[in-house]
């Protein structure tokens, strides 16, 4: 019986993805904790201090912990659960509902980041690497927005509808470097970063010019998406809650991801192109037709991301769509790499990153630390994420069944 | 790896530079540009247009040494002029198929395009012209971006020569950015801001090279999770930091450095010896590393363990000290780069670099991973940028938002359409393991 | 002249639980040509990387001259007057002879610029000095085999090397190479310098040695001399007595299954590197492609398989036109196909066994439908085959890329086997196998044939061609320059490889 303890616990310690993901999290906040230490001149100043008097070094630990506890109090409480709200509608007997913001929070925006990780995370178990995801997303809002804003339909077909402009838009926008890599060789890379300036571009054009901008505005503001286009309220009734249908359509997408990566025959003929493009092409498998499928689909996803987040969440289009401090597509990244390309797991990752993201904007507002914070601890968990071995190094991790992240990315000239 | 086998055949087998049909195709994109100038620059313009182009610099203090009378041109006509040159160049090219110089001939074609631009943005409906282009005052302002591309594509050639993939070159520049950003505010010193921004870069190198190198993590992956982070990064220091601190920002700008004599050559004075320091570091820097990876013994080396890393290995090259070496000192060039940005700039935004460390990138791959190529990418980027901003000053029926676009569409289509396949260092991107 | 005389005494290298080389004694005098024969996976390759200071043997030492020596790196080896040429050469293939020759050692001049001049000037001396003729400006990558061979002799000599390593240096060598690479060695073991030349050989062994060490799993199994007898050496190798003739029922050809006729083919470069080719292989034959590799078989075989654009011409899979189909119109057409690099082309080593197993037909019928795979029936697929092809696995869900090459190999033939189709095309099937599995594959080739298959094996071991073949057609430098009996012998068929087809009666 102790005996088997002691295995499960050494399995535990041992390099195993899970243990390793959980590992890189933690790591990604160290360095957070340590950003905020090196950016807060009252932590600073303390440990200048710590010389002058003998309790000044417990002080200066206490105003250090202080310090990096309410950022992340702050990120916990503003995405997760605050305790105080719920009792304080306990003992005032107001609307209860109030505590379950956080979360709700945490759900609207992981709704469009679930989709659109799943979409990067198919390109990537391809081994192609969509980057323009951003800019697939931005142009499926701006194609969802204006089928939705400005065309009158019962809802049964408007709604349907506006989602599938913003699939089809994406999907062509994915398209045009699948197309450009499959036939001339363009390294998509390149292509779909710069088709993200592309697009920023014209959502800035589409938001200042005629039809799109909401009539009598000079600012960068679309029209409105029409109710009867609208992803209704999850909770109907609760006004603060703004959680969407979305939330389903990207349980849906998790759902649609499994599927097709592990069960699906196309879905096959993705992976063995991403691990051997060589036997593919031996078995029978046209690499060019692969190359564009998954342009299509990872495209499509990223434009349905798009739509779900202007038709769920903000019902129009600002000049800042998408873009924030490192951009939906970017997040998705870190977050199927985190995820490892499995549907699952992407699905929690990017409820995680999305809480870092929610509760970001509450530390900023609580304690001035800036929302970037969150995207710098994203970018240190994927950093160790993609490097397994030191993460192992380490915590001195006995060897596992490590399997390092593996994108089948090819040089240039592939 | 199975080594290609070879044939001793009495075939004649001729090596070109660019495939028959890519010549054709870029002949047929010649054509095209030509019968836009034709089309839109000729009879966009009306018969009695006229068009105003000058060439002295606007802002030289204590006014040019020189003096060149502006050229008024009738608008229609020069137009219909460089449409006909182009479309002779096109056609020559498509029926002839040069074996070579197929790109000089697109250079010298897409020159004709700009100046048919020029001609048409600047054309006044009478006889009697208002409007006018200054030729030296647009190169002279595109010269900037360009030699910032330089700085970078620079970079990434030092990267990838040795074998890795420097995707990261926009983080270079946005922290040697900020850092130069500081350093110039609070010392009003360029060259220890340059100091301070190589420093940050090749930090940045080594984090690269840390994890690409001695972790062998996917040098994509890593590359674009440092951009990510370096610009969330500065973006939180410049809210923690700058903002509340604006002295640290004040938005100094160097002083140009006149090279006597030279400064006075019309055009190409103000253009290439009237700058500042770091155009001339930027002369410095090409001509060294065109030289050292060329010409030495270390470029020997770096080359090889670039292309076949297992056979510098067995002639006792250390090579993922070559690596490191090279990525270290590439992110210090990126870094000096993104000084230099803010030598053109003056004050550090947030995220301004938007995009110019991945033009950057693609100028490496448009250069075929040699400097020289590198400079003529940038030049065509550069010119591109400026013609984004530039333009919007004058009557042109575009937005400035689709104007904005350009630069990058161009970057597309210079990776998808003109070149084609390119042959990357064959081991460019691939984790070196030994035993 | 430094001569140099090399000890090595207990050399042990392990690979986590597995032990490459298990204490390996060995002596090579100066002036000697030394043989190491050893099968595919015995250690041969291991040995030689720790001589050369690519790996670190984890007990054991290395003497040169009596003294104990210990290499960090490669070049230290090299400064010890150690030259290797491996089996994939060690060449930049977009640098020049000289570049390549010099590189790691170069004479350099004023601002470390690398002298050139003073490089071709040193290979021109040692070209002639050892009668190694070379153009020191040629672009490596344009050179034929035999001539990049000349070159990495040529660098390993001007570093000075006193023992020359070569590591089955006649794999991709034409017959006249050989002969003149054997001449090569001949002479320089004259000139006093030593050789310890790898090889599972047994006839080039014979032809060159001075002393022979055979190795089998890890272990020194005993040492030999050229006077011995192949029997004597190849028993020796295997550990049991070696029968590689396969029984076989007699040639009874039926209706031809795959005719491929005037067909030409292009390379890379642009070279008719199979050129005007006709032939056709009926059911129940084997019909053997023999010659020296790189004379365009891997080409041919990319042809048939729909793999490579076909010129001009025509290739029949049971009536079907399949020049210019896709692989998968190829596949579809009746084609079961063991590619040449198995690795590359034949398998997803990160996919399981299961999946390995299904790879080109996933879409059957019996493993999918609307469009979604049907796991269980792939899995019941998958432990049938493992079962009846004896693939050694802990699972059929264990990654493909966990097994041995011989079970890697058994994967492919299990696969393709199973598909039941009318034509069977290999190339190089028995490549790097251990002798079991070389009888294994060739028992399953027997079997195809006597149950009416067509089968086209591509082969450049001579031994394998005779064993296993009813016709023998030899290609030479794009052409087939005979088909002859599998009676004939081994010098009509040696001359046909060369080219030379005067005496030839098909």
């Amino acid at each position: 019986m102790s005996e088997n303890k002691t295995s499960l616990w050494q399995r535990y310690l041992s390099a195993n993805p899970v243990t390793m993901s959980f590992l890189a999290i933690f790591l990604g906040f160290v360095v957070g904790a340590a950003v905020i230490i090196f950016s807060s001149s009252d932590v600073l100043h303390a440990w200048t201090q710590i010389f002058n008097s003998p309790g000044a070094i417990l002080h200066a630990i206490k105003v250090t912990l202080d310090n990096v506890g309410a950022a992340y109090r702050a990120m916990f409480t503003g995405s997760v659960f605050d305790p105080t709200i719920l009792w304080h509608a306990l003992t005032t007997g107001q609307d209860w509902t109030a505590a379950l913001t956080p979360i709700s929070e945490t759900l609207t925006y992981a709704a469009p980041l679930v989709i659109i990780s799943i979409g990067v995370a198919i390109s990537f178990e391809t081994g192609l690497f969509n980057i323009g995801a951003n800019g697939q997303a931005i142009l499926g809002g701006i194609a969802g927005t204006a089928f939705g804003s400005m065309i009158h339909l019962p809802m049964f077909i408007h709604l349907p509808l506006t989602l599938a402009c913003g699939v089809a838009a994406g999907a062509f926008y994915g398209f045009i470097p699948g197309v450009l890599k499959a036939l001339t060789g363009a390294h998509e890379v390149i292509v779909t970063l710069m088709l993200n300036y592309v697009v920023a571009f014209f959502l800035l054009y589409s938001l200042l010019s005629t039809p799109l901008q909401l009539p009598g505005q000079v600012n960068d503001l679309s029209r409105v998406i029409l109710p009867s286009a609208q992803l209704p309220n999850f909770f109907a009734t609760a006004t603060t809650l703004r959680v969407s249908w979305g939330i389903l359509i990207a349980i849906g997408v998790v759902a649609f991801g499994w599927w097709f990566l592990n069960r699906s025959t196309l879905g096959f003929d993705f992976r063995i192109t991403g691990a051997n493009p060589n036997a593919a092409r031996a078995s029978g498998i046209n690499p060019k037709k692969i190359i564009m499928y998954v342009f299509l689909i990872s495209g499509g996803l990223a434009g349905l991301a798009g739509v779900v987040q202007v038709d769920g969440t903000t019902h129009s289009l600002d000049g800042g769509f998408l873009i924030g401090s490192a951009g939906i597509g970017f997040t998705a990244i870190t977050v199927s790499l985190l995820g490892r390309n499995k549907p699952i797991n992407v699905f929690w990752g990017a409820i995680l990153f999305s809480a870092l993201g929610v509760g970001g904007r509450i530390m900023q507002a609580e304690t001035g630390i800036p929302l970037d914070l969150a995207t710098i601890i994203q970018s240190a968990v994927v950093l160790f994420v993609a490097t397994p071995v030191m993460v192992q190094e380490i915590f001195r991790l006995r060897e596992g069944t490590l399997h390092t992240v593996e994108l089948n990315t090819k040089g240039w000239s592939s | 790896m199975e080594l290609v086998s070879t044939l001793v055949t009495p075939d004649v087998v001729i090596r070109r530079d660019t495939p028959a049909g890519r010549t054709r195709v870029i002949g047929a994109i010649m054509s095209l540009m030509a019968l836009f100038i034709f089309w839109v620059f000729a009879l966009g313009a009306t018969s009695k247009a006229s068009s105003i182009i000058t060439f002295n610099p606007l802002n030289t203090s204590g006014g040019a040494p020189w003096h060149l009378a502006s050229l008024t041109l009738p608008s229609r006509v020069s137009a219909l002029v460089l449409a006909i040159i182009a479309l002779a160049a096109g056609i020559e090219t498509i029926v002839r198929v040069p074996a070579s110089r197929v790109m000089a001939r697109f250079g010298f074609v897409s020159i004709l395009f700009l100046l048919g631009l020029f001609v048409w943005t600047v054309r006044s409906s009478g006889p009697s012209p208002t409007n006018f282009i200054d030729i030296t005052d647009v190169l002279v302002n595109a010269s900037g971006i360009t030699m910032v591309l330089i700085f970078g594509s620079m970079s990434g050639i030092m990267c990838e020569r040795a074998g890795v993939v420097n995707i990261a070159i926009e983080g270079q520049f946005l922290g040697g950015a900020f850092i130069g950003a500081i350093v110039a505010s609070s010392t009003n010193s360029f060259v220890l801001a340059t100091f301070a921004g190589a420093a940050v870069g090749a930090l940045l190198g080594w984090v690269l090279a840390f994890f690409a190198v001695r972790y062998r993590s996917d040098q994509v992956i890593v590359g674009v999770v440092l951009v990510t982070m370096i610009a969330s990064l500065t973006n939180f220091l410049n809210l923690t930091f700058l903002t509340p601190f604006q002295q640290y920002n004040t938005g100094v700008t160097p002083s140009s450095i006149p090279i006597p004599l030279l400064d006075k050559i019309p055009i190409i004075g103000p253009l290439l010896f009237n700058q500042d320091m770091f155009f001339y570091m930027m002369y410095v820097l090409v001509a060294g590393m065109s030289f050292a990876l060329f010409k030495t013994k270390w470029g020997l080396r770096v080359r090889a363990v670039g292309e076949h890393p297992q056979a510098a290995a067995t002639v006792g090259i250390r090579v993922k000290g070559v690596r490191y070496f090279n990525v270290i000192l590439g992110g210090a060039i990126g870094g000096i780069g993104g000084v230099a940005f803010i030598a053109l700039h003056g004050q550090f935004n947030p995220g301004f670099t938007s995009g110019l460390g991945y033009i950057a990138l693609a100028a490496v791959i448009f250069g075929r991973w040699r400097p020289s190529g590198a400079v003529v990418a940038s030049i065509i980027f550069g010119l591109t940028s400026m013609l984004a901003s530039g333009l919007q000053s004058f009557d042109v029926p575009v937005s400035s938002e689709i104007l904005g676009m350009f630069p990058y569409i161009i970057t597309i289509a210079v990776v998808s359409g003109l070149i084609g396949r390119v042959r990357a260092p064959a081991a460019d991107g691939i984790p070196y393991k030994q035993d | 002249m430094l001569f140099m005389r090399l000890e090595l005494k207990g050399i042990t290298k392990r690979f986590g639980s597995f032990t490459a080389n298990d204490a390996i004694d060995l002596v090579v005098e100066p002036g000697e040509i030394h043989c190491l024969l050893g099968e595919n996976g015995a250690g041969k390759s291991t040995l030689m990387n720790v001589l050369f200071g690519l790996y670190s043997a984890d007990a054991g030492e290395i003497l040169i001259n009596g003294e104990s020596v210990h290499f960090a790196t490669s070049g230290d080896a090299v400064r010890k007057g150690i030259g290797m040429v491996h089996q994939h050469f060690m060449l930049v293939p977009v640098f020049t002879v000289a570049e390549n020759v010099v590189l790691g050692f170069e004479p350099t001049k004023s601002f470390n610029r690398v002298d050139y001049a003073a490089a071709s000037d040193k290979i021109r001396k040692f070209s002639e000095e050892f009668g190694l003729e070379v153009d020191p400006d040629a672009i490596i990558e344009e050179l034929p085999v035999g001539i990049q061979q000349r070159v990495e002799i040529l660098k390993a000599l001007s570093q000075e090397a006193e023992l020359l390593i070569l590591d089955e240096p006649t794999a991709v060598l034409t017959p006249q190479e050989i002969e003149s690479l054997i001449k090569i060695m001949k002479d320089l073991a004259a000139s006093g310098k030593s050789i310890l030349f790898i090889s599972h050989k047994l006839k080039e062994v014979k032809a060159v040695a001075d002393k022979i060490t055979v190795i089998r799993l890890g272990k020194v199994v005993g040492t030999g001399l050229p006077t011995d007898s192949e029997e004597e050496l190849a028993s020796k190798m295997v550990g049991r007595s070696v029968n590689l003739q396969v029984e076989k029922s007699p040639h009874n050809p039926g209706t031809p299954m795959l005719e491929v006729k005037n067909l030409v083919v292009r390379d890379e470069r642009g070279v008719a590197v199979v050129n005007n080719i006709s032939f056709s292989v009926c059911q129940g034959e084997i019909l053997a492609v023999a010659g020296v590799q790189g004379n365009g078989q891997s080409e041919l075989v990319e042809a048939i398989a729909g793999m490579r654009p076909v010129e001009s011409g025509t290739i029949t899979i049971n009536g079907t036109r399949v020049d210019n189909a896709s692989p998968r119109e190829c596949l579809d057409a009746g084609l079961a196909h063991i590619p040449e690099d198995r690795q590359r082309d034949g398998l997803v080593l990160k996919l399981s066994v299961a999946d390995n197993l299904v790879l080109n037909t996933p879409r059957a019928p019996q493993f999918a439908g609307r469009g979604t795979r049907k796991l269980s029936k792939v899995r019941e697929n998958a432990e049938k085959l493992v079962q009846d092809f004896d693939i050694r696995t802990e699972s059929v869900d264990a990654p493909v890329g966990s097994l041995s090459g011989g079970n890697q190999q058994k994967v492919i033939v299990a696969r393709e086997l199973s598909r039941n189709v009318d034509v069977l095309i290999a190339a190089q099937p028995t490549r790097g196998l251990d002798v079991g599995s070389i009888e294994y594959v060739h028992k399953q080739f027997i079997r195809e044939r006597d149950s009416n298959k067509a089968v086209l094996l591509v082969s450049s071991e001579l031994d394998e061609v005779f064993s296993l073949a009813d016709r023998i057609a030899v290609m030479f430098q794009g052409g087939i320059t005979g088909v002859v009996s599998p009676d004939s012998t081994r010098e009509a068929i040696g001359l046909l490889m060369a080219g030379i087809t005067e005496h030839t009666n098909v």
